[in-house]
């Protein structure tokens, strides 16, 4: 029997959390940001830190969740706590990177009036600083706001051995009416989140258009227009300048960091980021390593050799992963890339599939997908037989991470200077023409930024996807290989220390990727893809 | 208001800021739809934007990807040239511009004034058959500003482009008096034309000469707001 109310409360929690994480994360901002702009050491060690959480995957924080929460406080309050900080981890970096973004371009004259009139510490946050930064934190806050409801429903639910752990919320609550065959009651909750969802995503549109005119600085926008000024009319105005955290981390990139005070200083404090990077590298390698060497150490040594010895195998799955990885994130760039392009060139179509496809991207696909799973497994299986599994690993991975890519390649096209258009036009490009020589290099910071975002996201979909019992009708979705797989298996059994082992291999994927493929490739689009660089205005 | 350009004529738009001048010439490059009205290009109504009508941007505009030489080449890709064709197409073009030991350079690693010669040389290589000018020099500093202007008009209408005839938007009237054989004023709310000046001076021009700081004031008359040509009597 459908309860509305237990679907509302579970709603309203599952909501309750990600916005009381999203809060967290702002005032935690607001006060690093602040220290950032005062102390050049914390802004040193702050900002290299944040860009390596930034683009490390949410799972991977997941199994140091479990083990330091469940472990140190235990029940509930434990599984609560692990839960918020995985949620946390998924929406605290781009709202810590915004707000630190717009505390440092407060305009100087506005911090010598400041000083002018003495104000402390607690009258400069609020009559500058916070109000500054709400224009950036509302553009920030569908993106979490999606990010943090994916997650939170994953991690309501999860089971560590023979133990299962849960929160109240709504996606406990779909799992366990899924579960248990209640397939219409779980339908009509998830039809209710849906509605809530939109709603608050629609509600979070009209903030975000609400802080930037009353909070954006008129300049700020003039200054957008002239050199951007592809987009005309308020409403689209509107839309272009409540961009994403990750179109704010393409900006960032393209400027080739916001942080640097002058020319001459450049080198030498290029010098001190470099370092930072590594320092922070090294930092976040040691206490990996240090969590991995507790777990670890008063271990027999005939666990090491079982767990060097599976090191093939594992690095075979971290490999497979990989190249599902690679497949998810090329079909989204695809589908991105004209998909954006043809909805970028249509005003009509752009007023209803943006705030559309906002709307669909907040209602996380864990908690639909097993309805999914059970409408369509028949049809698939006969169609792809043995290959059905891995269909819809890669289906989840993509419906949870697609949007990323789009909106953010959306938006570069969106921002492309207005004379570009007037050029392509003019020379009567063709379609491709226009994709090889213009649009795509001109969104490559964008496509970067984007591709990151996406390339989590599609981390946390194959993490949910490779393993997961009984997801409808007593069926279970299950890879023969992968890393994600294995993880879920040692967290099944309650093997902390393959957990931690396997983690440990993930990591270091992770960040081997980061530097050399992100780093790299933010660093090319920082060098050459500038679209600003395209205008020469005196 | 009718407008209409010859052969070997370059013809500026004056006007008050404001006005509606580079409307009317995104209008006669098909990139704005007239709400009333027509553009003929040799009798051949203008629709939409067409390479045989080119534009250079106020702004000056070249894609920082690629070197001079590729921006070029832009211009000649829907003429499906071989790639030989293209490049040498290409090279001839900035050369024209006075950039072939440039051709390897990004527009970040060139001044202003290189850069709007790279879009004049992509402009010309689409061979087009009028060149639209919205303000093309606003943007350089005024010894780059006069030495392309005294370039220009030699590069505009020598033999190597198909160039028939040019319109230059312009608020500078020593510029438009320097460059332009004929000069539409426009003025007044709604924009009409209430003036159409021929300059009568030889080329090259000289810009301290009696005759050319004449032209000069009656251009400055005209382009004055009507209200304050009415207060003063």
């Amino acid at each position: 029997m459908f309860s509305p109310l237990l679907a509302l409360t579970a709603s309203l929690a599952s909501v309750g959390r990600v916005f009381a994480t999203i809060a967290v994360a702002i005032v935690s901002g607001w006060l690093l940001a602040y220290l950032s702009t005062r102390s050049r050491v914390f802004e040193n060690i702050f900002i290299p830190a944040i860009e390596i959480l930034e683009s490390v995957p949410v799972i991977t924080f997941f199994p140091v969740a479990l083990i330091f929460f469940i472990e140190n406080l235990g029940g509930y309050a434990g599984v609560e706590a692990a839960a918020l900080f995985l949620v946390f981890t998924a929406t605290a970096w781009n709202i810590w990177l915004g707000i630190y973004q717009a505390f440092k371009t407060v305009p100087g004259n506005m911090v010598e009036a400041m000083d002018n009139y003495m104000l402390s510490f607690s009258q400069r946050m609020a009559r500058l600083y916070i109000p500054y930064s709400i224009p950036r934190i509302s553009s920030e806050l569908i993106p979490s706001f999606t990010n943090g409801l994916f997650y939170i429903t994953v991690s309501e639910v999860f089971s560590i051995g023979s133990t299962d752990y849960r929160v109240f919320g709504i996606g406990s609550l779909i799992y366990d009416l899924s579960s248990s065959g209640h397939y219409i009651e779980a339908l009509y909750s998830l039809a209710l989140l849906a509605m809530i969802v939109s709603l608050i995503v629609i509600g979070l549109r009209r903030f975000s258009e609400y802080a930037i005119e009353k909070y954006g600085l008129e300049t700020e926008s003039r200054i957008h227009y002239a050199r951007r000024g592809v987009i005309r009319g308020a409403g689209l105005s509107r839309l272009s300048r409540a961009v994403t955290p990750i179109a704010r981390i393409s900006r960032y990139v393209a400027r080739g960091g916001i942080h640097l005070p002058s020319i001459e200083n450049r080198a030498r404090l290029s010098a001190i980021w470099k370092i930072s990077k590594y320092v922070m590298v090294i930092a976040t390698f040691s206490i990996l390593i240090y969590i991995a060497v507790i777990k670890i150490e008063g271990i027999e040594p005939s666990l090491w050799e079982y767990l060097f010895s599976r090191i093939d195998r594992d690095l075979a799955s971290i490999a497979i992963d990989y190249a599902r990885i690679a497949i998810i994130s090329l079909a989204a760039l695809t589908m991105a890339i004209f998909l954006g392009y043809y909805v970028a060139t249509k005003p009509g179509m752009e007023r209803i599939f943006i705030p559309a496809s906002q709307v669909i991207a907040a209602i996380p696909a864990p908690a639909y997908f097993p309805l999914l799973y059970g409408i369509t497994h028949r049809y698939i299986e006969i169609l792809l037989g043995p290959l059905s599994s891995e269909f819809y690993v890669l289906l989840l991975g993509f419906i949870s991470t697609y949007y990323y890519i789009f909106y953010t390649y959306w938006l570069g096209v969106k921002n492309m200077p207005a004379q570009f258009w007037d050029i392509m036009d003019n020379l009567s490009l063709g379609f491709w023409d226009r994709l090889r020589m213009v649009l795509l290099p001109s969104t490559f910071p964008y496509i970067v930024a984007g591709m990151t975002a996406t390339i989590n996201g599609a981390w946390g979909g194959l993490a949910i996807g490779e393993h997961w019992p009984n997801i409808y009708d007593g069926r279970s979705l299950e890879v023969s290989q992968g890393l994600m797989r294995e993880l879920a298996l040692a967290s099944d059994r309650g093997d902390l220390v393959l957990l931690t082992w396997l983690s440990l291999l993930f990591s270091i994927s992770v960040a081997i990727y980061a530097i050399l493929i992100t780093r790299r490739l933010m660093d090319l689009a920082g060098k050459r893809y500038i679209a600003e660089e395209a205008v020469f205005a005196a | 208001m009718n407008l209409y350009t010859l052969d070997d004529e370059l013809v500026c738009i004056i006007g008050p800021s404001g006005v509606g001048k580079s409307t009317l010439l995104r209008i006669l490059g098909g990139f704005i739809r007239p709400e009333k009205g027509f553009v003929r290009l040799l009798g051949e109504p203008v629709t939409r934007p067409t390479p045989r009508i080119a534009m250079i941007h106020q702004s000056i505009v070249t894609f920082p990807w690629l070197t001079a030489l590729e921006n070029v080449k832009l211009g000649l890709r829907y003429r499906r040239l071989s790639r030989d064709e293209e490049d040498r197409v290409a090279r001839r073009m900035l050369e024209l511009v006075g950039l072939q030991d440039y051709a390897d350079f990004y527009p970040k690693q060139m001044s202003g004034g290189m850069r709007q010669r790279i879009a004049i040389a992509r402009a010309l290589a689409a061979e087009p058959l009028v060149l639209l000018m919205d303000e093309p020099f606003s943007h350089l500093d005024e010894w780059t500003a006069g030495e392309l202007r005294r370039e220009i008009y030699n590069i505009l209408f020598g033999k190597e482009t198909t160039l028939r005839s040019v319109v230059m938007v312009s608020h500078n009237l020593v510029e438009v008096v320097e460059l332009a054989d004929r000069v539409y004023v426009l003025n007044g709310l709604p924009a009409t034309i209430v003036g159409e000046v021929r300059i009568d001076l030889e080329r090259p021009r000289d810009v301290m000469s009696d005759k050319f700081r004449e032209y000069v004031g009656i251009l400055y008359k005209m382009i004055m707001p009507i209200r304050s040509r009415v207060s003063r009597g």
